[in-house]
């Protein structure tokens, strides 16, 4: 316990301390004390396994350099130092570990302080950005010493894998869910200051959705996915005008793009599911209302309110902000579907989206074929509703999914290590995906260890039983593996890039099938519900294509994209194409499609529109079409802007310098990977696949 | 001839989806043009085989609403009719872009069935001088009559298009311009967009902003 100010002076003036030595030691504790041997006994008996007797000896020696060094002012991490070397003289490297600190240098949080962080385009610098990625950088050292055994830390240290978000190792990576939850509920969570009941109004479930979203967000790593939000918003509506529909559809896309004041002055990465049509699996579920009460209709007889709704907020999309820019969250998730293309006004609604897509960017469109049933987390993550999901539907407030994380491998580098050889590169894959599940294992365990605590534990809102199970489901989460640079191990294996040839196509499908199949027997192995991504890497193309330069320099230099004389180096991003490939969008989803059913979690072909704006009904003709002839899980048009910040204004297309008032005070606006930021906060590797990709214009 | 080929565009077909073949070669000369390159240096750029594109569009015209042939300007080829003509073999329907310069050839086209819409460029309003600003060329504002009366009184879907250009064009042109062409035609005005302009004057001027923009949006409508 830290003293006061006058007790630390009273207890070196009573002469408490073990030694004579005039000194001051600055604890971690913001604390002055005066020298004291024990602590550093107390501190290795209670931190590593060393004897009693070595803890002494150690000690002595320390206060014997302590004294010969003439040191007035000795801190506390730098005791901890000297003991580490201590340790480390006699060969107690287990122990040294244990006693480790961990933390960052001066130099290093200076530079921080300062200068922006670009690992996630969706921080902002700031004082929150600071701490967030001050205390992302302990957890990280934290996670890689403590959670994962060394074969797994080495690995991703390496750049042979990726272990995602390692700096919210107490957290789940992402999660799913719908109203029903916060309006049957209320918002009632574990410690809060007061607990709400149900809403009772529209724009009170709007107040709850946003706190509770926000809730998740410090619990969750990633994306915070909301199902068939303007269904479950149906029944509190009928109430409401035109006007005020519109009204409450603009409160919810603001509150959302505007949430950069929570965690880390990072908006919370929202995604909301929309449906034109009623679900099948919720058409004959009771719905619930104001007051948390059942209404006495099923959610099938609330169509029309929902598509209310749906258009409110397609409208309010296609206004932009005030600055007529697209919004960046929430990101809007259409689902196309049989019963889509069955339901009155499909149409209109296409071409509004479509209009949307044109204009903004802001749509995805999911394609559930058949009888797929799906809820997505973002436009990367989403999970297929099986048997026991459509049950838990009667009651969708149990409809809660979460992936506890996301491991991705370094495909390159396992094409350079194989040197051509087929079935050396498929025998390391399978061991670089073995090490993957290895380390979902311990994370799960880290992260069941924490739920176990209960209500007082650090996961109490995880752990909390209003439904009678944990609201994290754990019997429902799953395990992420992703891949990263197919192009380009599949260039390095075959001497071809995925777009060149059909050869080399079909040596990418080879390679996704394999993953595909390894990931289905770990699975039942392990007992784990694993499923492969198609990882976003926002800044993992950078990091294996940085890394893969400093070990295997030769062979990388031949293999990456990007620029590289200005460090503008990255990877291909899961299993897309080449981005500068020239290639038409029809080829692009037809291509790209062909892996999409091999990865469970989905997948998203990007069309990028570059500056030219299209025309709405064609987009829809496309969609539609994408949806009848390809496997196409999801594709998302992206447009480019350029937004002034001397005059406000937002024009088409990437420029140096505003087109209407001339200056360079400008920032660009487009997608990073599946959602839109500003360019300025782009890394190094983005910001060289941008000037590499394709879009989809002659003579430009 | 044919010096470019992409196979889905959004923007060149209302409506449609369509695969877009540019020609090379131009006898206009507009400063503010983009596809420059196919108009000053087309024997810098390689042809493309004709026979090479309709194998493409075999492949994709389930996904096509139409081809869209672009130049340069392609009624600056004789043999246009032929390569329209295999072109529509494939079972997709042609939109012609022409600048209107040779009606005669258009009269072939329509004559014979090969072209499905036409989008005429009509620079500006037909008076010589200021006809002569935007093309870039003396041009003679006879024979692009001919092609307007020729277009509009054929039964085929068109549209008379303008780049707006500020500086070039006020309020009144464009009402001087909707003037000059027939009642029953759609009319549509395109924002000038600065960068790669053929003349490099026009390269860093100022665009109509979107409102400024909708306004003169406007006069075609009303």
């Amino acid at each position: 316990m830290p003293l006061a100010a006058g007790e630390k002076q009273d207890s070196r003036l009573t002469g408490n301390d073990s030694t004579d030595l005039a000194l001051f030691v600055r604890t971690t504790g913001e604390d002055i004390t005066g020298w004291d041997r024990q602590r550093i006994v107390d501190a290795l008996l209670r931190e590593t396994l060393v004897d009693r007797g070595t803890a002494e000896r150690i000690s002595l020696e320390i206060e014997e350099t302590v004294k010969k060094g003439a040191i007035r002012t000795i801190t506390g991490p730098l005791i901890r130092e000297m003991v580490n070397s201590k340790l480390l003289e006699l060969g107690l490297e287990d122990a040294r570990r244990m006693h480790t600190r961990l933390g960052v240098p001066l130099y290093d949080v200076e530079q921080l302080l300062v200068q922006h962080n670009k690992e996630n385009a969706n921080v902002p610098h700031g004082p929150e950005a600071t701490n967030l990625t001050l205390a992302e950088g302990i957890k990280k050292e934290y996670a890689l010493l403590k959670v994962f055994t060394d074969d797994v830390a080495d690995a991703h240290l390496k750049g042979d894998l990726h272990l995602h978000d390692l700096g919210f190792i107490d957290r789940p990576y992402c999660s799913g869910q719908s109203l029903e939850y916060i309006k049957k509920f209320g918002l009632n969570l574990p410690h809060a200051l007061s607990m709400a009941a149900p809403a009772r109004h529209a724009d009170v479930l709007l107040a709850h959705m946003v706190k509770f979203a926000a809730a998740l967000q410090s619990h969750f790593a990633g994306a915070i996915g909301w199902d068939a939000v303007n269904l479950f918003y149906a029944p509190y509506l009928e109430e409401l005008s035109d006007r005020e529909v519109r009204q409450l559809a603009q409160m919810m896309i603001y509150e959302f793009s505007q949430q950069a004041v929570a965690r880390g002055g990072q908006a919370i990465f929202s995604d909301i599911n929309i449906y034109w049509e009623v679900p099948k699996h919720f058409e004959n579920v009771p719905a619930i209302g104001p007051g948390g009460e059942y209404t006495g209709k099923t959610y099938g007889e609330y169509e029309k309110q929902a598509q209310r709704f749906a258009w409110a907020l397609f409208e309010i999309y296609r206004e932009g902000d005030a600055a007529g820019r697209p919004f960046f969250f929430p990101k809007p998730l259409v689902h196309i579907t049989e019963k889509f293309f069955r339901t009155e006004g499909h149409e209109e609604f296409l071409e509004l989206i479509c209009a949307v897509a044109a204009e903004k960017g802001n749509t995805y469109f999911v394609f559930d074929r058949g009888d797929t049933a799906k809820i997505s987390e973002c436009c990367r993550l989403s999970f297929k509703l099986e048997e026991s999901d459509l049950e838990d539907a009667r009651e969708p407030w149990k409809m809660r999914y979460s992936a506890l994380q996301n491991i991705t491998v370094n495909l390159p580098r396992i094409a350079y290590r194989a040197k051509g050889d087929d079935t050396r590169l498929f025998a390391l894959l399978t061991e670089q995906m073995e090490l993957a599940v290895k380390g979902h294992e311990q994370k799960r365990r880290f992260i069941e260890k924490l739920l176990n605590m209960g209500e007082n534990g650090p996961l109490s809102m995880l752990a909390m039983k209003l439904d009678g199970q944990t609201y994290l489901r754990m019997h429902r989460v799953s395990h992420l593996i992703g891949m990263t640079g197919l192009n380009e191990m599949v260039k390095a294996h075959t001497g071809e890039e995925l777009h060149e040839s059909d050869e080399a196509m079909k040596f990418g499908l080879k390679v996704i099938a394999h993953m595909n199949i390894v990931c289905n027997r770990l699975g039942e192995d392990t007992g784990l519900k694993l499923v492969l991504e198609q990882t976003p890497a926002e800044s993992t193309a950078y990091r294996f294509a940085k890394l893969d330069l400093a070990h295997y320099p030769d062979q990388a230099r031949e293999m990456l994209q990007g620029n590289l004389e200005a460090g503008e180096v990255y990877y291909t991003n899961s299993t897309l194409y080449n981005v500068g490939a020239p290639m038409g969008p029809i080829t692009r989803v037809e291509r790209e499609g062909l892996f999409h059913p091999l990865i469970e979690a989905g997948s998203i072909t990007h069309v990028w529109l570059g500056e030219h704006q299209p025309d709405a009904k064609a987009l829809a003709d496309f969609v539609v079409k994408t949806f009848r002839f390809t496997n196409n899980d999801q594709i998302a048009f992206s447009p480019e802007f350029t937004s002034c910040i001397d005059c406000g204004r937002t024009a088409r297309g990437l420029t140096d310098t505003c087109t209407f008032c001339g200056s360079d005070h400008v920032d660009g606006i487009t997608r990073i990977t599946g959602y839109f930021t500003r360019i300025s906060s782009w890394n190094k590797g983005k910001l060289g696949e941008l000037k590499d990709r394709y879009r989809n214009r002659f003579g430009d | 001839m044919l010096k470019g080929f992409i196979e889905t565009s959004f923007v060149d077909w209302p409506g449609r989806s369509c695969a877009v073949v540019f020609t090379g070669g131009c006898n206009f000369r507009c400063p503010f043009c983009h596809n420059h390159p196919l108009v000053t240096r087309p024997h810098d750029m390689d042809d493309i085989d004709l026979d090479a594109v309709i194998s493409r569009l075999e492949r994709l015209k389930r996904w096509l609403g139409g081809i869209c042939v672009t130049g340069g300007e392609p009624t600056l080829h004789r043999d246009l009719p032929v390569i329209l003509s295999r072109l529509r073999k494939t079972g997709l329907a042609v939109k012609l872009d022409t600048n209107g310069t040779n009606p005669d050839l258009l009269r072939e086209l329509i004559g014979q069935g090969l072209v499905d819409m036409i989008d005429m460029d009509v620079k500006a309003q037909l008076d010589a001088e200021r006809y002569a600003a935007a093309a870039g060329v003396d041009v003679d504002i006879g024979v692009v009559r001919q092609s307007i009366s020729l277009i509009s009184g054929s039964s085929l879907p068109h549209r008379f298009r303008m780049t707006v250009v500020p500086g070039m064009h006020d309020r009144e042109d464009i009402i001087r311009w909707k003037d000059c062409l027939p009642p029953g035609s759609e009319l549509k005005l395109q924002n000038f967009r600065p960068g790669e302009t053929l003349d490099p004057s026009f390269a860093a001027l100022t665009p109509f902003t979107d409102s400024e923009f909708a306004a003169l949006e406007e006069i075609i409508r009303s």
